[in-house]
């Protein structure tokens, strides 16, 4: 027999606050009931208010961890990926959220943490060592990270260029990246909204890249986010590209705050 | 269910009538009131240290705090006793899990969870079988959860931290529900707190001010004889002088027999204490949690009162016959 190890959690010591902000957080049977309630409602909502639709999902690798790349359309987005997710995995996702808007209030803080699972990623001063912290919780931990390298929603429906985090993040790494095409979500929950509208969304799964033989540089993090970037632009579908949004096609609200 | 249970349940307006309850309740604010003058005045007067004054003052604060947490359930009913009783345990529970690494276990954590329930609830029915069955029926199920996992390295270690956790925190702290289920179930559960309280803090202080020779210097450094055995006196003396008052005229109401339970009370009071802080120089912490304003945890607030409620009811049981005996059983459940 062994000696017994006691593997303390790696939050412990951390008050409250402090843990929902933390890399280090670590979950246990309350975090794991809520997220399975949470994200079970998620699911029968997006089916019943949005339709939503899921191909491509014979994509997604059995096991985390893995990070899946996105545009990024609305809010709705980690959800719509999370709920396509099987539910053995819901405990390894972490979808990566802007600190200065999920993590800034305690009580949305404790909502992001304990019931998404989310990561803050602070915009203006995340940094080389918050990255690589990031980088070494997805390796270690086998997790399943969510992310948007545009680095904010679209405000015109059309997808941005990708910055290049991804790159930081996967470069080098045993992690395979699963491009992921969302259609629908700017219609139903632009940034000028308050409350989602009930229309059709649609998710596309691409196939899973690998950049485990790329050196961990510059050089390499520019050229994933641009082939990412132009995969998930292959990924939409053609009727998406014979109506390119418009400022006619935009909602009223968003097209009035663009006057 | 007759008035008289749901009085004994959710029956505030009863709260005082024992005159000794009020006394007790007098006494434990009266306490904090002195404790809290006394630390205050030791500190503006320089005669202690300033780190010796933040501690104190710490510690004076989480044991008002806790104080709060304790008497107004108490005097609420039964039910919200046992109620208060459950949360305090499941809190127990998940800081031990946490600091013993047995948390990534749902399964036995699921068995813990369930099994401090049924234990709470079978004392909120007063069903004595089912909570003595409890015990033995959740060991069995923390032992075999894991089974069907298939995963045979490491299950000796993931079933004994789970049994030990669930009778440290579940099944031990469970019994004050049950203490609840006598008709003057106020006056007995706050002697047992008042007491172990000053238990700790009469340890603390004496062994501060007096002590010289560490008792367990590798499980416990700041301990000291003296001060193990001043509490152990000074708890004595208060248990029989605060159970005379409590046990009037009943088997107990003896000076060998308050003696005996004053000595029970200290000296698991501070074993407790010794059981908790061997767990956390095993596994390398400080403290096992932040969960009391941020600066301790619910098992370091707690740890002198995990030994002790088992064995306050089996020495009452064994001088005043089973407590609660005149009570109906099965309030919830029926079938009594």
């Amino acid at each position: 027999m062994e000696d017994w190890e006691f593997k303390t959690a790696r939050d412990i010591g951390l008050t409250a606050g402090e843990r929902y902000r933390s890399y280090q957080r670590e979950g246990g049977l309350v975090e794991t009931s809520l997220r399975l309630i949470w994200w079970s409602c998620v699911r029968l909502s997006l089916t019943c208010c949005h339709r939503i639709g899921y191909q491509g999902l014979e994509h997604l690798p059995q096991k985390p961890p893995f990070v899946i790349v996105a545009n990024h359309q609305s809010h709705l987005d980690a959800l719509i990926i999370g709920s396509s997710l099987p539910l053995r995995m819901r405990d390894n996702l972490c979808p990566l959220a802007a600190g200065d808007v999920f993590f800034e209030v305690p009580a949305l803080a404790a909502f992001s943490a304990l019931t998404l699972n989310a990561l803050p990623v602070w915009r203006k001063n995340c940094g080389q060592q918050g990255l690589k912290s990031l980088r070494k919780r997805l390796v270690e931990d086998e997790c399943l990270y969510i992310l948007f390298p545009e680095g904010t929603r679209t405000r015109t429906g059309e997808m941005g260029p990708f910055l290049p985090g991804v790159g930081m993040m996967v470069a080098g790494a045993p992690v395979p990246v699963v491009p992921c095409y969302i259609r629908g979500a700017f219609q139903a929950f632009p940034p000028s909204s308050r409350v989602p509208r009930f229309t059709k969304i649609d998710l596309t799964f691409g196939k899973p890249l690998d950049y485990s033989e790329l050196p961990n540089r510059r050089a390499s993090w520019d050229r994933i986010a641009e082939e990412t970037e132009q995969v998930i632009r292959g990924l939409r579908p053609s009727v998406d590209l014979e109506t390119q949004p418009t400022m006619n096609a935009l909602p009223k609200t968003e097209k009035e705050s663009e006057v | 269910m007759t008035t008289e249970v749901l009085q004994r349940l959710v029956g505030v307006s009863h709260a005082f009538d024992q005159p000794i309850t009020i006394w007790l309740c007098g006494a434990v604010l009266a306490s904090i009131v002195v404790s809290g003058a006394a630390v205050t005045g030791l500190g503006k007067s320089r005669l202690i240290g300033e780190s010796d004054y933040a501690d104190a003052i710490s510690r004076w604060k989480s044991w008002a705090l806790i104080a709060g947490c304790i008497l107004v359930p108490i005097l609420l009913g039964a039910a919200y006793t046992v109620a208060a009783v459950t949360l305090l345990s499941l809190g127990c529970y998940r800081e031990f899990a946490r600091a013993t690494g047995v948390f990534r276990h749902y399964g036995i954590s699921v068995a813990v969870v369930a099994g401090i329930l049924l234990a709470n609830f079978a004392a909120l029915d007063h069903f004595d079988r089912l909570f003595f069955a409890s015990a033995p029926l959740v060991v069995a199920l923390i032992a075999i959860i894991t089974v069907p996992q298939d995963q045979p390295r490491g299950y000796i270690q993931r079933v004994a931290l789970g049994c030990f956790g669930f009778l440290l925190c579940g099944f031990s702290l469970a019994y004050i529900g049950n203490i609840a289920n006598t008709v003057n179930y106020r006056p007995i559960l706050l002697l047992m707190f008042l007491s172990v309280s000053l238990n700790d803090v009469f340890a603390y202080w004496i062994g501060r001010v007096c002590g010289r020779r560490k008792l367990l210097p590798a499980t416990s450094p700041h301990k000291t004889v003296e001060g193990a055995l001043g509490a152990m006196a000074l708890t004595t003396l208060i248990v029989v002088v605060l159970g005379h008052l409590v046990f009037h005229q009943s088997r107990l109401d003896n000076w060998v027999s308050l003696t005996l339970l004053g000595l029970l009370i200290s000296v698991l009071g501070q074993m407790g204490d010794l059981v908790l802080s061997s767990i956390k120089r095993d596994v390398g912490l400080k403290d096992m949690g932040t969960t009391l304003s941020g600066h301790r945890g619910l098992l370091d607030r707690f740890d002198s009162l995990v030994l002790v409620p088992p064995a306050v009811y089996h020495f009452l049981s064994l001088h005043l016959g089973p407590l609660g005996a005149s009570e109906p059983v099965r309030i919830l459940t029926g079938g009594g």
